[in-house]
């Protein structure tokens, strides 16, 4: 990952208008929005780079939407600056959100209309292009055989496929979508997964707010989290996942005394017994090697080592991990 | 919280080639609203059944229903019932019907355009793509006002028809069967040919000149005036006695002289509304329906929903509206002439009775309108549109969506 500082990306912010000649998708820079006395938005620094699945964790509450309505300019903010795709917003936000495509909340549509009709809507709001992109916009998302029931009848996830069909009409350069994922079957999560990631493919962005964890790992290349209205991480998620701590599992025999022998060494390890054995959790930046070394330690000191596996660091284990800490340090 | 420090941000990805889209400005951000968006827009009213069927029904059903009971019932019996149509059954419509109620299914229509995209979550969709949220408003005006005023002109062409087709072939004045339209000099004529009924149902007002009692003529086999032979003093002091009986000549003269003085009343009656009667009174009513709609707009879009701005302007119309029109309050009286259907009030048709009387008169006990001139009428009704216009575009524009 290169690292980017805020200045240095301050300093290469078109901001002014200057279009998609900018190098990233979102670009905020102390971005707050308050409600009363309440922070929902607290000096975010985002920088969502073109091209990529960007994720956008929180848990509930955390300002994730707050954030997104502020950007796509459904709220005003309090302070700071931003820009989608180089347009500095809401100076420029005609020309920014025309390249913009958005799900925010639950998809809401005029329920007595079609969802063609709804699209039709939209489309007369966007550029005259618009018009042309319905219905492969309909084919995309799976829904044009239903396209010209009344979106009342529709199911949750097929309103979520129309908003992102809706998303689509503007050719969007910039996705975001939140909680895409909300009342699809396990069967939609995967097409709207493969969906997500045809339009990366193609060039465009998509920033996924969510609290799927899992769902984000499996989608998203870079994630942001989010809490209490601040962003405390973000960067690739292999590079994230990296400065994680290194779990190993062992099913040994005699897992009591295994933990004696590994607490009597060097490792700083974390050692906790389970059913089938131990489970140890050593340092970030810890070697493979120490995999190797903990079975030598193990088999000299006479025990029987039947299985052992480095445990990859989930997404959601360094979620917690790093949410954890903050609630420690409070 | 402890904040960490070391946000680091991930590498940025190739810039895309500038988009054609991007580059080209397609006036997004311009307040006029495109074609494609009124069209829309009016496409999403027009298949809101429930608004529809209500409009329809109130502007075009119940007068068809009335006219068409009317129609059928003087085929049946025409002695006991009168014609369908007639002056009398459209000022009767137009006043008593049309107006208020035309302004009330208006201010639905705009409550409705105003509040629905909010409370059914298309506001956040509107205004996600880019477009000026000035245009997003205005362009519901067009289209609301395309159905609204449709509608209403439906309702009143038929009306129009049935009480220009359907008018009675002769105007009952005073109980007299009289053809309708006559001048003066033909409804003298007309007034000797049928002196007995002029003299005995036509109003006779005396006067300078008129000292002569009325002759003795058999009205109902009862005669009137006094009998022959009673002197009567006159006002110059002299005295004048019946005679045995009237000539002819007498009572033809008589009758004319009757009629002359009820020339002014007869020719305010009609059989059926002039044309100019009826294009003003359509415009009349399509500027009331008009406003309803936009103060309808205005006031859903300040306030975010459709049931209390409903509430509201039906309380305006049919109760504020009659009120202040009629009823001085001294300390109010210029508040009272601010309210815009006072203003309208002022502005109706010569030819009309006036509104809130019932479809009557409007004379016998109802109170006169509070003083107002044409002017002040006019930039009442005019401050009204701008007013409601710009307070639904203001808040259309700083809502969040």
């Amino acid at each position: 990952m290169t690292a980017v500082t805020v200045d240095a990306a301050t300093k290469r912010r078109g901001g002014d208008g200057g279009g998609d000649g900018g190098q990233w998708a979102v670009e905020t820079h102390g971005l707050t929005k308050r409600f009363g006395d309440n922070v929902a938005v607290d000096g975010v620094e985002l920088l969502v780079p073109r091209g990529c699945a960007f994720g956008y964790l929180g848990p509930n509450g955390a300002g994730k939407t707050t954030l997104i309505r502020v950007l796509l300019g459904l709220t005003h903010a309090d302070a700071g600056t931003m820009s989608l795709l180089g347009h500095a917003v809401p100076r420029h936000r005609d020309l920014a959100l025309a390249r913009v495509g958005a799900i925010v909340d639950e998809p809401r549509f005029h329920g007595h209309l079609t969802g063609r009709q709804n699209l039709q809507i939209l489309a007369a709001a966007r550029e005259p292009a618009a018009k042309t992109r319905i219905e492969p916009a309909l084919e995309r998302v799976g829904i044009l055989h239903r396209a010209d029931d009344n979106v009342s009848k529709y199911s949750m996830g097929m309103r979520q496929r129309l908003g992102v069909a809706a998303c689509l009409l503007g050719d969007p350069q910039l996705l975001i979508l939140d909680e895409p994922m909300n009342g699809l079957d396990p069967g939609g999560m995967l097409e709207m997964r493969d969906m997500i990631h045809s339009l990366v493919a193609e060039g465009r962005t998509v920033v996924l707010s969510s609290h799927l964890l899992d769902e984000v790992e499996r989608t998203c290349d870079a994630v942001a989290i989010v809490d209490k209205g601040k962003v405390i991480r973000q960067g690739p998620i292999s590079q994230l996942l990296a400065g994680s701590s290194f779990e190993v599992q062992v099913e040994c025999s005699e897992p009591e005394r295994a933990r004696g022998v590994l607490r009597g060494t060097a490792f700083d390890a974390h050692v906790a017994v389970s059913s089938d054995g131990l489970d140890i959790t050593l340092p970030e930046g810890t070697e493979r090697d120490a995999i190797a070394e903990i079975n030598r330690l193990l088999v000299e000191n006479g025990l029987s080592v039947y299985r052992l596996q480095h445990v990859q660091a989930s997404l959601e284990s360094w979620f917690l991990e790093v949410t954890s800490r903050l609630g420690e340090s409070e | 919280m402890t904040t960490v420090s070391d946000v680091a941000a991930p590498a940025p990805g190739p810039a895309p080639a500038p988009s054609p889209v991007a580059t080209r400005s397609d006036h997004r951000g311009s307040w006029i609203p495109t074609w494609g968006m009124i069209t829309t827009r009016l496409m999403e009213l027009r298949k809101r059944r429930g608004l529809m069927i209500a409009l329809i029904a109130v502007n075009i059903g119940i007068p068809v229903v009335f006219l068409s009971v009317r129609l059928i019932s003087h085929a049946v019996d025409p002695k006991s019932f009168g014609p369908a149509g007639g002056y009398s059954i459209f000022t009767t419509l137009v006043t008593g019907f049309m107006y208020v109620f035309g302004f009330v299914v208006a201010a639905v229509v705009g409550c409705t355009a105003g509040s629905i995209d909010l409370t059914e979550g298309m506001f956040r969709h509107l205004v996600i793509t880019g477009r000026s949220r000035l245009a997003l408003y205005l362009a519901r005006i067009p289209a609301g006002l395309a159905i609204v005023i449709a509608i209403v002109a439906v309702g009143y062409t038929i009306v129009c028809a049935v009480c220009v087709f359907a008018a009675p072939t002769q105007l009952s004045y005073d109980g007299v069967n009289v053809p309708a339209g006559l001048s003066r000099p033909a409804l003298d004529t007309w007034a000797a040919d049928h002196a007995d009924q002029v003299i005995c149902n036509f109003n006779f007002h005396g006067g300078p000149g008129l000292s002569q009692p009325p002759p003795n003529v058999t009205c109902g086999g009862q005669s009137i005036g006094p009998p022959p032979g009673t002197v009567i003093r006159t006002k110059g002091g002299g005295t004048f006695t019946v005679p045995a009986a009237e000539s002819q000549a007498q009572i033809r003269a008589f009758a004319v002289t009757v009629a002359n003085q009820d020339y002014a009343d007869y020719s305010s009656n009609f059989l059926s509304p002039s044309t100019s009667l009826m294009v003003d009174v359509g415009l009349w009513i399509a500027l009331e329906a008009t406003i309803g709609f936009i103060v309808g707009l205005g006031l859903a879009s300040l306030m975010g929903q459709r049931t209390v701005p409903v509430i509201l302007l039906i309380i305006l119309e049919l109760i504020m509206v009659p009120i202040f029109s009629r009823h001085v309050l001294t300390y109010m009286l210029n508040v009272q002439r601010g309210i815009v259907g006072v203003a309208m009030a002022h502005i109706e048709p010569g030819g009309l009775p006036t509104p809130f009387s019932g479809g009557g008169s409007g004379g016998g006990n109802v109170h006169p309108l509070i003083p107002e001139s044409t002017l002040v009428s006019s930039l009442v009704i005019a401050g009204w549109l701008v007013f409601w216009t710009a307070i639904g575009a203001w808040r259309m524009k700083t809502r969040d969506a």
